[in-house]
């Protein structure tokens, strides 16, 4: 091979520098040697041969060497012209690193939600997830209902379609307590059936994964295998851990091997521990969905088994089959009372359950990171096409002394370049510092092991540094490298072509234009968060505080014994100061609900269907607690054997007795003639279970007159005095734990408990002002530096007007208008983006238009303003320009 | 000869290549073989041939190897590779097609 040849000479050539110079001149020196011995006297050998030098430097240039050389002198030219105004360059650096570091970030976070395959896993193509699609049910924003979570009797159905080992079912969804007394820790627990490691290909480090024998349904054997870094965290990394047998939720497990470092399971949530499918801890079986009697894998209860197979060792168009053996379960066994379809995906990407917000919000995050890149990349424009005006003489003597086009371009983007992979290497590290922060903002529940730089991360921000690099380069470059010699010549670093400040003109417009659009998205999301945030729930939100306890699996005392303590408690805790009343109830308001049927009139609740009612057990103090108002009647009269009553909401009461007083009216439990049950008032309708919702039917009854006798009430609601949340909940937690030594005790304020369901809007707030305010930071810079370089172009002018009598006012005031104008022009187009894009994010808002006049007026007077004041000094500089000096310079 | 004619530029490289194309030689004689054949008319400065060679050996039309000199110096030897042949045959034919066109034009065509 004849080009492999050249390819081999090339390399040597470039590796063995040296030896190839040496050769070279040997080769020379021979040749002059040979003249001689024909009879040429040495001078004339010399004259024969030519500039010998000349002709080494020639060969050479034909080698890599040269193409090296060459390098090395861009390289060279563009470090020294980058320390040689080190302010310039602090700013196109920072700015550019700000740009590409937020890119970098949001790759990080997007390359491990949705482009990265699982770490550790070895047949990543081969492996797919299995998804089940429930009609006619429908997600919140009306999209088909898609879940990843099966019951065990559905993943038996769908593996039966093809050869056992191929299938394999697992649920990370556990948070296990592990050890015993003071030594519990919780561990994140995966069920999976023995198959799971062969479908992943996923082998141990040492010991063993379990065999199928092991995890036999009816007869699973208790072992345990841990995941690398749990074996470090919580052994110490000792080998001696196999064979060892640790505690999990009371039961004994033997541990049999440790995985490889680097797999942590397939979710983003990291597991410690795996366990046999058929070994689940007792305790969890009712949880696993069993009905009474029954197996738990027999239960036909909503339940998380996540599915996965090998599809090259299963059948072609596994879904469709699936689908039909799911069907054909489901008639057989009156299965559920949705009709399930089986879909299928790989082990990369969103997943179909997906379609919604959080990928929005990926894409929304992209799009906006990609537009504060937008207007760095066309900042740093303008600041270097500023620079090489400042040039433009020692450019024009380059090209006097035949510089070639090219090769000037080539000189003035390697400058870029570096700065480009400077700025890179500064954007990496905010990339490590906003992507943690991105981690935590867009999924704080998630437990993070890994770093965000992974080095798919690091390559994206110096690959797209590179990019930027030569993008922001190449065009001042090129319209510096062709400047009309002799004006440029004479005139030295004045600026006389209009068309070039045409172009900075653009990219300023450019700026502010994107700027207003990110920072409408900002304040539109700020209005968002603040009108979901002042949203009436019906409690006091911000007064109220939560404490319950849970025990072991088996430790519980009788409901009763818990209640009545949680009551003597109360009435201790509400004579606490800071505490303005205690009450009690069954669940947490907003989190947990009770149903039951009812009769009132000659209707039954069943008659209600969507809308049925849902109760919550409560105290009497209930209502001044939460701060519920009562429009109309009074609170239950007493919590023992009282009179049966029970208290309506709003809705219910229009509902149900529409144009009539609802108070006094009958409701009767069970059955038709059961007790009656006296409506004792009405109050306004509290949420019943999520921030945003419809006004829905809810009741409220006594929680020591259930109808179905049963006593409980053992959460309590502690409305606090203001500025006494934090005493009293460290109070509340120190009671709880001495009245139940045995159990966990939770204690939460009502703001934390509700913070996941004003996540969206705080994440959008957060992402777009931090987002916006760059912008802006950015575009300040931009118009400040865009600014003062006129300026400094036009100080003859200054001069000469100052001299003629110009007043300072008038310079100042012209130079301020100037700048805003451009600025002007910049919003008003932004003004249209911004309107044309709100499409995009009108669903994410809330009580807010994406066209909102009130926003979009005060992000243009606010971006107005602050081009004004970063005009201002440049012009107060114009303005005080000294004629003479002015005059005499060049 | 007083003038020194320049060579076409290119012209070098095919010159190089058909000297090349009868055996491996050194340097010194690839140069020797050229200004002798041509009769002294086309006198380079002998130190250009080396760019040339370098400028074929990149390309992969010819390969190097050390060897000894029959008088028992290291010399480099150069020899024409199956490319290098092709693109001498191809240099010949447009070179052909070059000069027949200058002859035309000057009106010295055969027969014309």
């Amino acid at each position: 091979m004849s080009w492999l040849d050249g390819l081999r000479h090339r390399v040597r050539t470039l590796f063995r520098s040296s030896a190839y110079e040496h050769e070279l001149r040997e080769e020379m020196a021979y040749h002059r040697e040979l003249d001689r011995v024909q009879g040429l006297d040495a001078h004339a050998a010399a004259r024969h041969l030519g500039n010998e030098t000349w002709y080494r430097e020639e060969a050479r240039r034909f080698t890599w060497l040269g193409a090296l050389d060459v390098w090395r002198q861009d390289v060279t030219y563009a470090w020294r012209s980058i320390l040689r105004n080190p302010s310039v360059t602090a700013t196109i650096i920072l700015t550019l690193a700000l740009g590409l570091g937020v890119n970098a970030a949001t790759f990080s976070v997007l390359d491990r939600l949705y482009l990265r395959p699982p770490d550790g896993v070895a047949n990543t193509d081969d492996v797919q997830r299995v998804w089940f699609e429930h009609s006619p049910l429908r997600s919140a924003t009306g999209q088909p209902f898609i879940s990843e979570g099966t019951t065990h009797p559905v993943f038996r159905a769908v593996s039966s379609g093809g050869p056992r080992g191929a299938f394999a079912a697992y649920d990370t969804d556990f948070s296990l307590f592990m050890g015993s007394g003071g030594n519990r820790s919780r561990v994140r627990a995966a069920f999976a059936t023995a198959s799971y490691f062969d479908v992943l290909g996923i082998r141990a480090a040492f010991g063993r994964t379990y065999t199928v024998h092991e995890d036999s349904l009816g007869s699973g054997t208790n072992v345990i295998v841990l995941a690398d870094r749990f074996w470090k965290s919580s052994f110490g990394g000792d080998s001696s851990v196999i064979g060892r047998r640790i505690r999990v939720e009371g039961d004994e497990y033997e541990v049999i091997g440790v995985l490889p470092p680097g797999f942590a399971g397939l979710d983003l949530q990291a597991v410690d521990v795996w366990i046999p499918l058929a070994s689940i801890p007792r305790a969890h079986w009712t949880v696993r969905g069993a009905a009474e009697g029954r197996a738990w894998w027999d239960g036909d209860r909503a339940s998380h088994f996540h599915v996965i197979f090998r599809a090259s060792q299963t059948p072609p168009a596994l879904d469709q089959r699936a689908t039909a053996t799911v069907r054909e379960m489901q008639r057989h066994l009156q299965y559920g009372d949705t009709l399930m379809s089986v879909l299928t995906s790989g082990l990369v990407g969103a997943g179909p359950d997906k379609p919604g917000t959080e990928l929005t919000i990926g894409g929304r995050l992209a799009i906006v990171s990609f537009i504060v890149l937008v207007i760095a990349c066309a900042n740093v424009i303008n600041l270097l096409l500023a620079r090489s005006m400042k040039r433009r003489r020692e450019i024009a003597v380059r090209l006097a002394l035949g510089i070639s086009r090219g090769r000037l371009v080539r000189l003035l983007t390697a400058e870029t370049v570096v700065l480009g992979l400077l700025a890179g290497g500064v954007a990496t590290m905010i990339a490590w510092g906003a992507g943690t922060a991105l981690r935590s903002l867009m999924l704080p529940e998630v437990v993070w092991y890994d770093s965000p730089l992974h080095w798919r991360v690091v390559v994206f921000a110096f690959g797209l540094s590179l990019l930027a690099g030569l993008v922001a380069g190449i065009i001042p470059a090129v319209q510096s490298s062709n400047p009309k010699l002799s004006p440029a010549l004479k005139d030295g670093s004045r600026d006389s072509g209009s068309h070039r400040s045409r172009l900075r003109q653009a990219l300023l417009i450019t700026q502010a234009a994107l700027s207003v659009v990110l920072l409408v998205g900002s304040a539109l999301f700020m209005r968002s968060l603040d009108n979901v945030r002042s949203l009436r729930l019906g409690y006091d939100v911000d007064r109220l505080a939560f404490g319950y306890v849970s025990f072991e699996p088996g430790q519980r005392p009788p409901g009763p014994v818990v209640a009545g303590e949680m009551d003597v408690l109360a009435r201790r805790f509400r004579s606490r100061p800071g505490v303005d009343e205690v009450a009690r109830t069954e669940f947490t308001p907003m989190r947990g609900i009770s149903t039951a049927k009812f009769f009132w009139d000659n209707d039954s609740s069943t008659s209600l269907r969507r809308d049925f009612p849902t109760f919550s057990a409560v105290s009497p103090t209930f209502f001044r607690a939460t701060g519920v108002r009562i429009i109309k009647g009074s609170t239950f009269s007493s919590e023992e054997g009282g009179p049966k009553q029970l208290i309506v909401n709003d809705a219910m009461a229009k509902r149900l007795w529409p144009d009539e007083d609802a108070i006094g009216r009958c409701v009767r439990f069970g059955k038709a003639d059961g007790d009656c049950y006296t409506v004792a008032a009405i109050v306004e309708n509290a949420r019943q279970s999520f921030v945003i919702e419809a006004p829905k039917l809810m009741y409220y009854l006594p929680l020591g007159n259930l109808p179905d006798g049963r006593k409980s009430g053992s959460t309590l609601i502690v409305r606090v005095a203001p500025g006494s949340m934090t005493a009293v909940h460290d109070a509340l937690s120190a009671e709880l734990k001495r009245a139940f030594p045995a159990a966990d005790v939770h204690v939460s304020s009502m703001m934390d408990e509700l913070e996941g369901e004003y996540r969206p809007w705080r994440l959008g707030a957060t992402l777009f002002t931090s987002m916006g305010l760059l912008a802006l930071l950015v575009a300040v810079v931009g118009i400040y530096g865009a600014i003062s370089y006129g300026v400094s172009q036009r100080t003859h002018e200054f001069g000469v007007r100052i001299a003629l009598g110009a007043r300072i006012e008038t310079v100042l005031q012209q130079v301020v208008a100037e700048g805003v104008r451009v600025i002007a022009v910049g919003v008003g187009a932004g003004i249209i983006l911004s309107i044309a894009g709100g499409r995009l994010v009108a669903s994410m808002l809330y009580g807010v238009t994406p066209g909102d006049p009130i926003t979009i007026a005060a992000v243009a007077v606010t971006l107005l303003t602050v081009a004004a004041l970063a005009a201002i000094v440049p012009a107060w500089r114009a303005a005080r320009v000294d004629p003479i000096t002015a005059l005499r310079s060049d | 000869m007083s003038t020194k004619r320049d060579l076409l530029p290119g012209t070098l490289d095919m010159l190089v290549l058909k000297t090349l194309s009868v055996g491996s030689l050194h340097g010194y004689a690839i140069a020797q073989h050229i200004s002798r054949l041509s009769q002294d008319v086309l006198q380079v400065e002998q130190g250009s041939l080396y760019p040339a060679l370098e400028r074929l050996l990149g390309g992969g039309l010819v390969t190097s190897k050390w060897g000894t000199s029959p008088t028992g110096r290291k010399v480099r030897y150069y020899t024409i590779t199956a490319s290098g042949r092709k693109k001498l045959g191809q240099e010949i034919s447009n070179f052909d097609s070059l000069s027949l066109a200058i002859a035309r034009v000057l009106g010295r065509e055969g027969g014309a």
